[in-house]
């Protein structure tokens, strides 16, 4: 061929022809001249891309896993000769305004102005905030006038208010007091320890025992109110009455004895208290039950350091959260997540794959099934916060409501089933995901040889043995794909879920002791919402940076568990019929 | 409209007996009324709590909630927020039991729901908070008047000032800041404090188009916070230490006070306001224990801290007890 083709000249590739006729066409040992420059673009395309996706795992990773590494507490003495004790968090450079210049002394305005008028300042945080009424300070370089970080400097995190800082004063034990400034103070820590040993014990009973007799009551007035509402004789109805009569001061009274236990252990509890004094000299007594953890920020050996950074990690994955979600734990939004996703699978699996199965096995292949494929495909390009406001009409309002007017109608007004939940938001989300388990399935059935199918109809078996032996199981890792793809869009998919029962806090997990054990109609929390929630509405977002780092990486990680468990699988598969190939 | 700045007689006493805490060298949190009575539970609750309703009480909700449920192991939580205006839907539907809102409910939202169930619902009035106008904290300005809030903020500049302010320099600032734009946060419209701005700072007229709405109160602190030309207007409970309230006057000349809460209580701080919790009371039965108990435990000493534990200001014990009685609870 004389002339290079359309393709061959798009491509970079000169023809023979070309070469000879005109002198200044490519030479073959041009990079362009095998195609080189779009290998260039491609491999720079995905060079680029690595490096993003790298940068930012990065970022979540460094700045997830040193949050809870303890940091020093520094003393300031600011020119005016007050006093602030606080963790440096971060510094920058600033341009002091001229009204602040003016009121500076001259050596330190001479320094400013050397410097191009730029200072810097440094963010501590302060902690006390039931004392100063913020928890965060900026502290300008010109108004230190020094900065130490004595040992006996302690950082406190409480149950409520946030951390405190300042110095042990000295404690009380059974009403004695004791004065010490030692935080490792022997007495003080056998004392810390039996305190919190108590309020465990506190919250064992009131969360287990006093929550089984609360269950039982609540079932009670539930029973007696089912059948006051329905059309029953009177003598079931006077039945009823009388059962309920009888339970209610039995469990009633059973309720007091627990919590005169509680209580008992409560006032015990108020007898062991802390007394701190923070840096401006003001007293604070705290119950040492509500020290959640002391740390001795300036005096710690590596040993202890990385024991205070590992009992935070354990307190955030095992804990419920405290302080409107920005301290504690996460325990409940790990739970709902992986719940959510799990009932995501389980319910999109048999629909994706039987859909896909009809498709692609039984449905004569014409217009309607391209219709149908066609709508599929569209299906996945509808924004997912549709897929919430279809959730939350059909699902609770429609469906749930009429549950709840079938099943649960003592309840009512307030709905179980008839506003969002777990299984509410599974559906919603195994909806949103279903095109690309189908998609992914009908390729994978496609890919199964023709002669395997033939093969299996020649020996006789129909047409159902021969999906159900021959082609699903070859099929099998395709699927599996799919699943994968739809449990990681799923996992990380939020707004759709704000609608049909994330909510900012839900402590109970839906499974408990209490038949039917697992409570699906339960409203929910998800690591997705939660980084929203912590990062954009909580009090103070200086503090809850650091959490929406922890929660990103926990849920990067969360997913990626996920799939390599699924990726194992599908390799599983793959193996098994690795040696039944023709 | 005027008289919606705050409170009765007990608020302006207490603000001034608050003055007396101060200390000197660093601000002092404040203090909740002394006779609000503490918290004691009874036996027998449990069942569900569900609130949904305003982002500015989303966290002070969240805060009731742990205290409520410390007192009840098993009653269950479920707090949802975003925006006040969910909050209606959501008390006719009965699909909450609790619908905090950062304004009132407005006669269209009364009339919805008294068409539903036949009498109007009540509202508790669990705190108090001064809207702050919020600017980097490197601004120096020193104070504004409510017109200049509303020329910054809206278009129709309906409070009387005769331009329209695009920039620091027009608010008086010089140097660098003279010719600096403003940049502008606020609330999208779902929001209580995107209305409650709008009627008492805006004076009914309407927000520019350049003002960048969030969806959060938090953001717009972070957005003010990381914008130094920024001004936004949030909760006093979202301040942090990158952001400054500015001193606000309520006329020309008046004088200007900062967002605190003696200045909200005693009415001399323009944009102070209750935040409402709505219950459905049905004034012919009484209120089941669950909501009963979380009303009281609300107006108790502990709810109150919780208040300010938020960042918000406490009420005090005469309104209280008038809410109390009013829903029959004590």
């Amino acid at each position: 061929m004389d002339a290079p083709t359309r393709a061959q000249t798009e491509a970079g590739i000169p023809a023979q022809g070309a070469r000879q006729r005109r002198p200044d066409a490519i030479r073959p040992d041009d990079l362009r001249a095998e195609g080189e420059p779009w290998t260039w673009l491609l491999g720079g395309a995905l060079a680029l891309g690595i490096v993003m996706v790298l940068g930012l795992l990065l970022l979540v990773a460094w700045n997830g896993a040193t949050t809870f590494w303890p940091r020093p507490i520094e003393v300031v003495t600011l020119t005016d000769g007050s006093r602030i004790a606080g963790e440096p968090v971060r510094s920058q450079a600033f341009r002091p305004g001229p009204q602040i210049i003016a009121e500076l002394p001259p050596g330190i305005r001479a320094r400013i102005a050397a410097d191009g008028g730029i200072a810097d300042r440094t963010l501590y945080r302060t902690g006390n905030y039931d004392l100063y009424g913020d928890d965060f300070r900026w502290v300008p370089d010109f108004q230190r006038s020094a900065a130490e970080r004595p040992g006996d400097m302690v950082l406190i995190e409480r149950l409520e208010w946030g951390v405190f800082v300042g110095r042990i004063v000295g404690f009380t034990h059974d009403g004695e007091r004791t004065t010490t400034g030692d935080p490792r103070n022997p007495a003080l820590e056998a004392a810390y320890r039996a305190a919190r040993a108590r309020w465990a014990e506190i919250r064992r009973i009131e969360r287990g025992e006093i929550g089984t007799v609360n269950h039982h009551l609540e079932a009670e007035r539930l029973r007696l109110r089912r059948v006051l509402l329905g059309d029953h004789p009177p003598a079931e109805r006077e039945a009823a009455e009388r059962r309920f009569a009888a339970e209610e001061p039995r469990l009633t009274a059973a309720y007091q004895r627990l919590a005169a236990a509680a209580q008992r252990l409560r006032a015990e509890n108020a007898r062991d208290t802390i007394i701190l004094q923070e840096i401006g000299g003001r007293e604070v007594t705290l119950p040492l039950s509500a020290v959640v953890r002391l740390v001795r920020a300036n005096d710690m050996t590596l040993t202890e350091k990385i024991g205070v950074y590992l009992s935070r990690w354990w307190e955030f994955l095992s804990e419920e959260p405290r302080e409107a979600n920005t301290e504690g734990g996460i325990l409940p939004a790990i739970f709902g997540t992986a719940a959510m996703t799990l009932l995501l699978v389980i319910a999109v699996a048999p629909f994706g794959v039987v859909t896909a199965l009809y498709l692609r096995e039984y449905a004569r292949q014409g217009r309607i099934t391209a219709f149908v494929r066609i709508s599929v495909n569209n299906l996945a390009g509808v924004p997912s916060i549709v897929y919430g406001v279809f959730g939350l009409g059909f699902f609770a309002y429609i469906v749930g409501a009429s549950i709840d007017r079938l099943f649960f109608p003592e309840k009512l007004p307030s709905p179980t089933f008839g506003t969002g939940g777990l299984l509410w938001a599974s559906l919603t989300l195994a909806l949103l995901t279903v095109p690309v388990v189908i998609v992914a399935t009908e390729e994978a059935l496609a890919a199964v040889p023709r002669s395997m199918r033939e093969g299996s109809l020649a020996c006789g078996a129909s047409k159902w043995q021969t999906i159900r032996n021959i082609v699903l199981p070859r099929a099998m890792p395709g699927i599996m794909t799919g699943l994968i793809l739809a449990m990681a869009r799923g996992a990380g998919e939020v707004a759709p879920l704000m609608l049909v029962g994330v909510v900012k806090l839900a402590p109970e997990l839906p499974i408990d002791g209490f038949f039917p054990f697992v409570h699906l109609e339960r409203s929910f929390m998800h690591l997705g919402f939660h980084i929203y929630d912590v990062g954009f509405q909580s009090r103070n977002s200086e503090a809850g940076k650091p959490m929406v780092f922890v929660t990103t990486l926990l849920l990067l990680a969360l997913i990626f568990l996920m799939n390599i468990g699924a990726i194992l699988v599908r390799n599983r598969l793959k193996r098994r019929f690795q040696g039944s190939q023709f | 409209m005027k008289k919606r700045t705050l409170l009765i007689g007990g608020g302006a006493a207490l603000g001034v007996a608050l003055a007396g805490f101060r200390s000197r060298a660093l601000a002092q949190a404040v203090q909740v009324d002394p006779e609000l009575p503490v918290y004691a539970p009874v036996a027998g609750i449990s069942g569900t709590l569900k609130s949904i309703g305003s982002d500015t009480l989303n966290n002070l909700m969240t805060l009731w909630a742990e205290g409520f449920q410390a007192a009840y192991p098993n009653v269950r939580i479920e707090i949802e927020g975003k925006g006040s205006s969910t909050a209606p839907p959501a008390l006719i539907a009965g699909t909450a039991q609790f619908g905090p809102m950062s304004r009132p409910m407005n006669q269209r939202e009364i009339d919805a729901f008294q068409q539903r169930f036949g009498y109007p619902p009540s509202a508790i009035r669990g705190a108090v908070d001064a809207l702050a106008v919020y600017v980097h904290k490197d601004n120096p300005i020193r104070s504004m008047t409510m017109q200049q809030v509303d020329a910054v903020f809206s278009k129709t500049r309906r409070g009387g000032h005769p331009t329209a302010i695009n920039t620091w320099g027009q608010l008086g600032l010089t140097g660098e800041w003279a010719n600096r734009p403003i940049s502008l946060y606020g609330r999208n419209s779902a929001s209580g404090t995107y209305g409650y701005f709008k009627e008492v700072a805006l004076f009914n007229g309407d927000y520019r188009d350049e003002v960048k709405e969030q969806p959060g109160s938090s953001t717009v602190v972070q957005g003010v916070a990381s914008d130094i030309a920024g001004i936004g207007y949030s909760g006093i409970g979202y301040k942090t230490a990158d952001v400054r309230s500015v001193p606000l006057a309520a006329r020309p000349g008046a004088e200007a006070f900062d967002a605190t809460a003696e200045n909200a209580y005693a009415g001399d701080y323009p944009i102070s306001r209750f935040l409402y919790i709505y219950v459905n009371v049905n004034p012919t039965q009484p209120l089941d224990p669950l909501r009963r108990e979380f009303i009281r435990y609300v107006y108790s000493r502990q709810g109150q801290e919780a208040t300010i534990r938020d960042g918000y200001f406490p009420v005090p014990n005469a309104i209280a007890t008038e809410d109390l009685r009013s829903k029959r609870i004590i």
